[in-house]
């Protein structure tokens, strides 16, 4: 007995720490290859140029846990942002419009929970149609056209500024929304009901707990970062653009999947993701360190996400053989 | 004796480094009925796998007709003509009876194209059903069959298959008493056809039926292969579980004073009355009262409405008319979070589909339904709440390496404990067990059993619905039964017998007078 517990550790734990792995191995050899790879300036910029991904996607890794998935996000980041960038174009002061661009966020996640557990309408099919409906609002709001007049300069420093002047403003909000996600997942009731609902729904509803009440609050706090998201897209070139996120939900996805996330529910951490998202932005670097356009990444891209699902798959299907 | 079919001489199989299967000798004759039975972990499940080509052995030999074979996948076994007839149906749902028989093996009309000749694939269908006497409709969506007839589909699929062995691993497990009967008359047809049939059962009592020899196995190895007329039913348990069972059923101290003094005398006040409940099509005016210490037990067959009447009581099903009275106090069984509030719990009759959360571990099951005793200021309490799983881990027996281990990973019993633990910890007072101990071997059953009687002794009342009739007449403190969504009777255990609820539950109550 020991002796299969040992192994079966060491197992999980290789499993676990994989994805981790890979992203030191990758970071070692990008700086083989390029002396500039490893430097501050390059690592903040990696940092600013995806913190949008690695912000929705925590919030994508409670979604997917509870076993559901949320297709909409790209757009729903674009409508969040635009209702921030529209109210600062009114003079509205920053701070206020990025919370309102939060609670843009919020509502358009609260709207898929809403389909999904009242209409039960299935997660993939609900928030493809809310993904078009969100698009389509941007672009009704926008006349398809940027939203740049009046915005104030200094809404870039949420991108772009440094808190101490050298920490980039993303990365403390990656740290701080990271630390709170992964307490919420672990310690609290909305975090264990997450794993609950995503590894059987039924039983979750047999054990007494509001599913409804708790889907439409995990796909709300999925927006609520989505949202946030928006925001920091939008502050990159100080304008609300109509057409940013598209193909968002996909990279999201599969920096919760590589992360460990499974899109059968049930599993996912933010730490997991947060390695899965790095892991892509790193490659995605190195592709452009390394000179390779902008085409090819797209292939690696979906080679990789691929290649993360087999990963899951051969696991799944070494666990449901293994046993008596 | 004849040359058997098929022998397995000197298996051995280890999973990861622990030993299931030790030199097992087995021997199949042409045309019986071979019982295998033990408990869980007994190893009865994997050997029959080796012969089936899911699982390959180890060490040993395998011999079909006399000649060495290999049998390394489940399409050499059924190339050869063994067939697995599964505990988890393994029929594609969305297709046709015919098109399930003829998977893999459909007519074809044009054989370079792959074209189905569906005519023919429908007639052959036919045919084999009307041969043997199932009653299905070749033509139905296995989806809209009852478990039941689905049962038949997987067994006229291995007889699809021109298959002279068949391995069926719990086919009644199901079943209703009416549904086995008839299942135990398939089972007699095939053998009088000379089909070898190999019966993997926990339920001893209906091995009478059809069992020509049985073996036992015990840990891994066979303990004896008798003919079953020799073996008296106490000697194959002694058998299975390697000591006396001093008793099935716990001794309850409300019923050792005398036949003359009402069972009522030792019991606490009413925590639950049901009043006049319906449900359209479903329930029709159900009166009963449970009182604080009793267990009322609640008999009929398959599709009486007694699992229905739990959902009802649980409110996963809104109910038409009627009142529900917890505690004295008039409740609105609306939601299962409400009917928790109110006391109430329900063990489903299916622990993987409605019961547990297989995905988390044992800790986080037991909580589940009562998480908010682990919460200060919003925080889970992990230390607290493994605490709370170890303590359950040791009071009710669970075999685990660890609180950590996922649910998934627990045997049948194991896994049962689980959910029962989980209203354990959400100290419940109104709990109804629906099947508690189905597909649970038979010293877990007696754990379950004991759990019972502790909890009626600490003022619960238990509503304990079950179609073994054993166990209603073992535990209860009185016993309903209900027919076609009616409570058709009130009993005494003391003082009716099997017969008596199965005439009540098939036929009624005027009818059966």
């Amino acid at each position: 007995m020991p002796e299969r517990k040992k192994t079966e550790f060491l197992r999980t734990s290789y499993e676990k720490f994989l994805p981790f792995v890979s992203l030191v191995v990758l970071a070692i050899v990008l700086s083989a290859f390029s002396k500039h790879f490893f430097t501050w300036q390059n690592i903040s910029s990696i940092i600013r140029q995806h913190a949008q991904i690695i912000v929705m996607a925590i919030g994508m890794t409670f979604i997917i846990a509870s076993g559901g998935i949320d297709l909409s996000i790209g757009s729903g980041m674009a409508l969040a942002g635009i209702c921030g960038t529209v109210l600062m174009t009114m003079g509205v002061p920053i701070v206020w419009s990025v919370m309102v661009g939060c609670v843009g966020g919020f509502v358009c996640g609260a709207i898929n929970g809403l389909l999904i557990s009242c209409l039960r309408i299935s997660p993939f099919i609900g928030t493809l149609g809310t993904m078009q409906v969100f698009r389509g609002l941007v672009l009704v709001v926008t006349r398809g056209l940027p939203v740049d007049v009046g915005i104030p300069r200094s809404f870039g420093n949420l991108r772009n500024g440094n808190l101490f002047g050298v920490i980039p403003i993303p990365l403390v909000l990656i740290l701080v929304i990271a630390v709170v996600g992964s307490l919420t997942l672990r310690y609290t009731r909305l975090g264990r009901y997450c794993y609950a609902i995503g590894s059987n729904v039924e039983a979750a509803r047999h054990s007494g707990i509001r599913v409804a009440k708790y889907l439409v609050l995990i796909y709300a706090v999925g927006g609520f970062l989505t949202g946030l998201a928006g925001m920091i897209e939008f502050s990159s070139l100080v304008s609300g653009q109509p057409t940013a996120g598209v193909g968002y939900e996909l990279r999201v996805i599969a920096a919760v999947v590589i992360g460990g996330g499974s899109l059968m529910g049930g599993e996912g951490t933010v730490s997991g993701t947060i390695v899965g998202a790095l892991l892509m932005a790193l490659i995605l670097n190195g592709c452009t360190l390394l000179g390779i356009s902008d085409f090819v990444q797209q292939i690696v891209m979906g080679a990789l996400i691929v290649l993360a699902v087999t990963f899951d798959q051969l696991r799944r299907r070494r666990l449901g053989g293994d046993g008596l | 004796m004849s040359q058997p079919i098929l022998q397995m001489l000197g298996i051995n199989k280890s999973f990861s480094g622990v030993r299931v299967l030790r030199d097992v000798d087995f021997d199949l004759q042409e045309g019986e009925v071979h019982a295998v039975v033990g408990e869980n972990g007994a190893g009865k499940s994997t050997l029959m796998k080796i012969a089936a080509g899911i699982h390959h052995r180890d060490s040993g030999q395998i011999i079909w007709k006399g000649e060495p074979v290999e049998i390394t996948s489940p399409h050499e076994s059924l190339r050869l003509g063994i067939s697995m007839v599964h505990q988890e149906l393994t029929l594609a749902q969305h297709l046709s009876v015919a098109e399930n028989l003829y998977l893999g093996r459909e007519p074809l009309r044009q054989k370079q194209l792959g074209i189905i000749h569906r005519g023919s694939l429908f007639q052959r269908a036919t045919e084999l059903l009307a041969e043997n006497h199932f009653g299905i409709d070749p033509r139905a969506t296995v989806l809209r069959l009852p478990i039941a007839q689905r049962q038949l589909v997987e067994i006229a699929r291995a007889l699809a298959a021109d298959s002279e062995v068949i391995i069926m691993d719990e086919p009644t497990s199901s079943l209703s008493a009416r549904e086995a009967g008839e299942f135990f008359r398939v089972v007699r047809r095939l053998k009088a056809k000379g089909v070898s049939i190999i019966y993997i059962s926990h339920r001893l009592e209906e091995l009478h039926e059809v069992a020509d020899r049985i073996t036992i196995l015990r840990d891994g190895q066979k303990v004896i292969t008798a003919p079953f007329a020799s073996m008296k039913m106490t000697e194959i348990i002694r058998h299975m579980v390697g000591r006396e069972l001093s008793a099935m059923f716990p001794e309850k101290e409300a019923q050792v004073g005398s036949a003359g003094v009402p069972p009522a005398s030792n019991l606490g006040e009413e925590i639950l009355r049901v009043e006049n409940l319906s449900r359209a099509g479903v329930l029709h005016d159900i009166s009963f009262s449970l009182r604080a210490g009793e267990i009322l037990g609640v008999a009929g067959l398959v599709g009486a409405g007694r699992t229905e009447l739990a959902r009802a009581l649980f409110g996963l099903d809104r109910i038409d008319s009627g009142k529900v009275i917890v505690f004295g106090r008039e409740v609105q069984p609306t939601s299962p979070s409400r009917a928790i509030a109110t006391g109430m719990a329900y063990l489903t009759e299916d622990r993987k589909v409605t019961g547990l959360a297989l995905g988390l571990d044992i800790s986080a099951n037991v909580t589940l339904a009562n998480l908010k005793r682990l919460v200060s200021f919003g925080r889970i309490n992990l230390r607290e709440e493994r605490k709370v799983g170890r303590q359950y881990v040791a009071r009710l027996r669970i075999v685990t390496p660890s609180v950590r281990q996922k649910v998934l990973r627990l045997s049948g019993g194991n896994q049962q404990k689980v959910a029962i633990a989980k209203w354990l910890f959400a100290q419940s007072n109104v709990i109804v067990f629906d099947e508690p101990t189905r597909g649970i071997d038979i010293a877990a059953k007696r754990d379950v059993f004991d759990l019972f009687v502790e909890l009626t002794r600490m003022g619960a009342g238990i509503l304990m619905i079950s179609s073994e009739l054993p166990e209603i007449l073992g535990m209860s403190d009185r016993i309903l039964v209900m027919r076609r969504g009616m409570i058709v009777g009130e009993l005494d255990p003391r003082r009716t017998d099997q017969e008596e609820i199965l005439r009540l539950a098939a036929l009624g109550a005027e009818r059966a007078a």
